[in-house]
Formats: structure tokens, C-alpha cells, sequence
């Protein structure tokens, strides 16, 4: 079996993965923060480190552009060099991007080069634009969804016009951590 | 102590409802998939009684509340369940027009506002908790603080679309706290108490 494409992702039980307003400058939208008080716990021996090191040891990035432009590019790693592939509608003449970043216009040619970069690891996939194009494109196999108690009232949707194709999906594992509780889906293939 | 206890059906995307929900299809399409964590139902709610343990629990501590408090649109869908949600707990929608004439089965409109109507189906369900159903009216019960606890039947499917759950919150964020955590094949079922700030 080939190593996942796997989705990681921190959600309020409304569905917000950013507070409003998310821009330059506030990459998390206002109050989005809250979302992330997880990873105060990144470097213990619980569950929220043992998640957190599962997510940093990915062979391969796949982010959406908006995420990528957000994170300041990580400037060019966002974690021990792996390969990062940033899925976006139009490339500038003359952006390249820094470090191990490059940029992909095609879902499904992104999804390949990204498997075959990670090897026998599984892929990070970061940011809802590139999460709702690999899962239209059926792409998508696992979701590791870091579900925060909180309703964070308004914001960015992590799914937002799917479609009206439904995915059925298994719940595969679940962790709880503190602050939130770590779901991770398979896709149906 | 009642408390005010929300149970709903949500797909992971955060859909109760597909998409064209009316009185003549009150799941919308395909939101069929989102109860059938539950029994196939039958003649009395009974039926409906889910197969594995986990979700049973949850489904006899919804059918041992006391009151039920439904959305005016959610209630005119089901047509308030021909008066009988389960056992004759009485039915009360919080609404600004009350229809005219009587309506069968003990089904109560309240138009003085959610506080009186949370309040009146507490004193009506007694020591037993207040079962609330429909997306508007827990939205409406979250912004004014009168929200005990979330029951979420969380079902392993991305619905794409329909009715969203958490809609037009505003901009407070709300803190819950997870207080049990039952897993069935066919749902995760999350229950948090609401800790209004």
C-alpha cells in the first residue's frame, strides 16, 4: 500500500479553520488563533506531540496558494526540506518560489509528484483550497482533522462548495488530546 | 437540574440538511444519510431505536427528556410529528405568530421571546432534561446563552451541501467542553456542556 495523501488540519466544531478577516499581516483571522492552542503542547510526549510529530515527518507538501502566500512561503521549508508543491490557478513570470517550494497548476499532476517525492512517507496536504481540489479530484485519502472545542462563531470554512457529489468517509482513529480531539477519516476509494 | 440539550445529526463538512430541504423532502437530497445511524423506524419512535450500544445510549437519554423545543421551520417540516415527538412530552416552538386554532398533540407556541420558551419547557420536562432540535433555534438559543449541552451525531460523510448546523453565529466565540465521547460505525457521538463566557 502506497503512503497517504493526508489532509492536516485544525477545525472548530463549526467548521472554521480561521477566524474573519484573514490576511497579510493576521494569517489566522481574528480570534483564529484559539484554534492552535494545541501545539503549546507540539513538543510533549502526549497525544498533541505525537501528532504533531506524525505531520512533520511527511515526505511532501501540498498547500493551496492562498495558504502558501499566508505562511510567507515558509520561506521555502516548511519542515526538514521536504519538497513543498503549491497548488494555484496562475504562475507570475519570474515568481520562483524559495527553497523546496514550487508551484503546480494541475491537481492531479501535483498529487503525483508529490507521492512519488514523499516515497514511502505519507504527504501533508495544508490549506481548504487544496484539501476541496484533491478531494473533487478524488485525490485525497486521509483527513487528520484536530477538531477544537470551541464555536468560533465566523470565519473560513475548511469545506465549502464540495459539491453536490457526497464522500463517504471511515473514521479510522481517534485521539484526545488536550484542547481538542485528533479524527482521522479514510476517503472511500 | 433540566438542561437544555441539542441533538443533531451533522456530516463532517457541518450539513443537517442536503440541499432543497422543504416540507415535501425535509432531509433535503441525499440528507437521508445523516440519520441512519438510526433504527429504520416503524409505528411507534421505537423503531427507530439505533442497533449498536453506543448510539442506543444516546438515543434513550434523547427519548427520556421531558420536553421538546423545535424551530418553527423544522416543525412545520415534520408537521410537529403529528403532535407526538416520543411519549407526550409536550412540544414547545418558539415563534412571532402562533398559527390560528388548535393544533393535535400538546404542541405549544411561544411568542414571548426563547428565554420564556426554554424556561416553560423546563418547568414542563420537570427534573428530566429539554430535548431541542433544528439548526435556527439552537443558533438563536446559543447567542442568548440558554444552550446546556451539545449531543452531535457526527456522520462520517462529506455531504458537499445543504443546511449548515453553526450558521451566522456572530463574532463571540463560544468554549465547550467535551464531556463524553461515544464511538459507533455509524456515528461519533460528542457531547459538550457550553461555557458561555
Amino acid at each position: 500500500m502506497t503512503a497517504p495523501i493526508r489532509l492536516y488540519m485544525a477545525m472548530s466544531l463549526d467548521g472554521f479553520i480561521a477566524g474573519p478577516d484573514d490576511r497579510d499581516g493576521q494569517a489566522l483571522g481574528r480570534d483564529g488563533g484559539r484554534l492552535f492552542n494545541w501545539l503549546d503542547d507540539r513538543m510533549s510526549d502526549g497525544t498533541n506531540g505525537q501528532v504533531y510529530r506524525e505531520a512533520m515527518a511527511t515526505g511532501a507538501v501540498i498547500s493551496g496558494r492562498r495558504t502558501f502566500e499566508l505562511a510567507g512561503r515558509w520561506q521555502g521549508d516548511h519542515h526538514d526540506g521536504v519538497p513543498i508543491f503549491v497548488l494555484t490557478h496562475r504562475v507570475d513570470d519570474g515568481d520562483v518560489p524559495p527553497g523546496s517550494a514550487r508551484f503546480v497548476t494541475d491537481v492531479e499532476d501535483c498529487a503525483e509528484r508529490a507521492r512519488a517525492a514523499a516515497g514511502d512517507r505519507p504527504v501533508l496536504v495544508h490549506g481548504a483550497g487544496a484539501a476541496q481540489a484533491l478531494l473533487r479530484a478524488g485525490l485525497l485519502d486521509e483527513m487528520e482533522i484536530q477538531l477544537v472545542q470551541v464555536l468560533l462563531g465566523g470565519g473560513r470554512r475548511l469545506f465549502d462548495s464540495l459539491g453536490p457529489e457526497h464522500i463517504e468517509l471511515e473514521l479510522v482513529r481517534r485521539l484526545q488530546g488536550r484542547d481538542v480531539t485528533h479524527l482521522r477519516y479514510r476517503t472511500a476509494s | 437540574m433540566s438542561r437544555l440539550v441539542l441533538y443533531m445529526s451533522m456530516s463532517v463538512d457541518g450539513f443537517i440538511a442536503g440541499p432543497g430541504d422543504s416540507a415535501d423532502n425535509p432531509f433535503g437530497t441525499n440528507g437521508q444519510r445523516l440519520h441512519k445511524w438510526l433504527g429504520d423506524g416503524g409505528d411507534d419512535v421505537g423503531g427507530y431505536r439505533p442497533g449498536d450500544a453506543p448510539s442506543r445510549t444516546v438515543f434513550d437519554e434523547m427519548m427520556s427528556t421531558g420536553a421538546v423545543i423545535t424551530g418553527r421551520r423544522t416543525g412545520d417540516f415534520v408537521d410537529y410529528w403529528g403532535g407526538d415527538h416520543h411519549h407526550g412530552v409536550p412540544i414547545f416552538v418558539p415563534t412571532h405568530h402562533a398559527p390560528s386554532g388548535p393544533h393535535v398533540g400538546d404542541v405549544r407556541f411561544v411568542t414571548d421571546g426563547i428565554e420564556s420558551c426554554v424556561g416553560q419547557a423546563k418547568a414542563a420536562a420537570k427534573d428530566r432534561d429539554v430535548m431541542l432540535h433544528g439548526a435556527r433555534t439552537a443558533q438563536e438559543c446559543l447567542r442568548a446563552g440558554v444552550l446546556d449541552v451539545l449531543e452531535i451525531q457526527l456522520v462520517p460523510v462529506l455531504l458537499g451541501q445543504g443546511r449548515l448546523l453553526f450558521d451566522g453565529l456572530g463574532p463571540d466565540h463560544i468554549e465547550l467542553e467535551p464531556i463524553r465521547t461515544l464511538e459507533s460505525p455509524s456515528a461519533l457521538h460528542l457531547r459538550y456542556e457550553v461555557r458561555y463566557a
